[in-house]
């Protein structure tokens, strides 16, 4: 701790900024064409403009919606599945085996079975969102509701909590870091995710964004798709990084 | 009945059976020609592989994911390691790490076209950076986890830096490189397929998504069916690996979960 005290934290944005310059001078170098690698000046200037055009932030607001409703969906079914395989034996035996064989499945490549199944509209892309976002959830659920004290259940069970509220009051709030970690990798990748099943076939959101300017090779439209979706991400995840110090407020600090 | 259940593998084909008798059962009752029986695709397996086209397509597409992985082990794990043991390191490649994380990378693919063509160097490339990013996060992780004593005791017999970094936080970090490879499997998977069907000339994703706008939908789930086979293949031969490789962690992991 005290090592990393004496570094100031300011030479993290070195690589940032000399990326950045790198970029800009090559852009400026004239050895590339604004086609293929736009100034980084054209770029935050498009994105500036986009961001207050009502075209672009309906995409966007598309692709966040598509991108909650998977991913809560997820949540429940990874929380739920998590605890089902964690309490009770049934459960495990059905669900862990489930998760060995589906969890490395790539699941973009069930994507066109999604399309067959629930068309083009919503519905496959909130599937594709689900499917991905689950298993992080579910396997950070499953280790942290099994790593529970036993000692905590029979202290509860002995102070008269009845054994239908086991796990609503002692097996999920223990588990709870463990949880809202998984809730972080599975937001990121729900991000990703959406924007994916947008660029492989939709008729809007940012993905969709990315694709016609792909198509019309219009690079600074493609940087300010990359860039919206990114940032999208690192906004979503620094806001569950802050709703996590919340719950986790009186919980001892692990790294 | 007990012994044959306990078989390594017998839960994960019997898992497979029961998703294939629910898809083949659904299919029945459903009756769409978007969702053809488990049977009809399973019957167009043999289809794909005989025919030389598509064997030589899916591995092509194996071969770029190798390259890719290959050269994210070669680059990030070093990187991670520097960054667990080097508190500068640390702060220099920290906030880049933060701002890469949310970025999709497979979506950088028509991107990458523009500057790299539609040939192997994209999604070689695109795959790279799909795999990098888990390896590297575990390697961190894992050097920033190793015993301070052990390289103490290193310095103290005489080991210099870089004697320090192999002998002593390559093995010890050994274990959670190996499942930031497990991620990474798994990532390498997503890019080569998403990279294939954004530009289609060769491999799996590219049989996959043509025959989706084809409409030769039997080849489009015996396609799922052969990527899935694929992703469970390579998960069960790398734990196999890493199972012989950290053999000797394996036990230390269980007794501090059990002393947690």
């Amino acid at each position: 701790m005290n090592k990393s005290r004496r570094i100031p934290a300011i030479i993290g944005a070195i690589p940032i900024v000399l990326i950045l310059a790198a970029w800009q001078g090559l852009a400026m170098s004239g050895r590339v064409s604004e086609s293929q690698l736009p100034s980084l000046y054209a770029v935050a200037l498009r994105f500036l403009e986009q961001m207050a055009s009502p075209a672009f932030l309906a995409d966007a607001g598309v692709t966040l919606f598509r991108l909650f409703v998977g991913f809560f969906i997820a949540l429940v079914l990874g929380i739920g599945l998590g605890l089902a395989a964690a309490r009770s034996r049934f459960g495990a035996a059905v669900i862990v085996p489930l998760v060995r064989v589906l969890g490395p499945l790539p699941k973009v490549a069930l994507y066109p079975a999604f399309i067959l199944l629930l068309g083009f509209d919503h519905a496959s892309k909130v599937a594709l969102v689900v499917a991905d976002a689950t298993f992080p959830i579910l396997l950070a659920t499953l280790h942290g509701a099994s790593t529970v004290e036993p000692k905590l259940v029979w202290s509860a069970l002995a102070a008269g909590t009845p054994r239908s509220r086991i796990v609503t009051s002692i097996v999920l709030p223990a588990a709870m870091p463990s949880i809202l970690t998984g809730c972080r990798i599975g937001l990121v990748i729900s991000c990703v995710v959406v924007f994916l099943a947008e660029m492989i076939t939709s008729t809007d959101g940012l993905g969709h964004q990315l694709v016609i300017a792909s198509r019309s090779f219009i690079t600074v439209d493609m940087f300010v798709a990359l860039i919206a979706i990114s940032l999208l991400g690192l906004v979503l995840n620094f806001l569950l990084g802050r709703a996590r110090k919340f719950f986790l407020r009186g919980f001892p600090e692990e790294s | 009945m007990r012994p044959l259940l306990r078989a390594p593998g017998m839960s994960a084909l019997l898992v497979c059976a029961a998703l294939l008798a629910v898809w083949e059962i659904a299919a029945r009752l459903y009756g769409n020609p978007g969702l053809p029986t488990a049977f009809a695709a399973l019957c167009e397996l043999p289809r794909i592989f005989a025919d030389p086209q598509a064997a030589f397509d899916i591995l092509d597409s194996l071969r770029r994911m190798v390259i890719g992985f290959a050269l994210a082990l070669v680059v990030a794990a070093p990187i991670g390691l520097l960054m667990g043991r080097s508190p500068v390191a640390e702060a220099l490649m920290n906030p880049l790490l933060m701002v890469v994380y949310p970025i999709p990378k497979a979506a950088l693919m028509p991107l990458i076209m523009l500057w790299l063509g539609v040939g192997d160097a994209s999604k070689i490339l695109v795959v790279f950076l799909g795999v990098s990013l888990p390896l590297l996060y575990h390697s961190y992780q894992g050097a920033r986890a190793v015993e301070e004593k052990m390289l103490w005791s290193a310095a103290a017999m005489g080991m210099n830096g870089a004697q320090r970094m192999f002998r002593i936080v390559l093995p010890a970090a050994l274990p959670e490189i190996l499942t930031g490879c497990r991620t990474g499997i798994v990532m390498g998977l997503i890019t080569m397929i998403t990279s294939e069907m954004i530009s289609r000339q060769t491999g799996a994703g590219n049989i996959l998504f043509n025959a989706m706008d084809m409409a030769q939908y039997e080849t489009v789930y015996a396609m799922i069916i052969v990527i899935g086979a694929l992703g469970i293949l390579l998960d069960v031969c790398f734990e196999a690996v890493r199972a012989r490789l950290t053999k000797w962690a394996d036990k230390d992991a269980d007794t501090t979960v059990a002393a947690l």
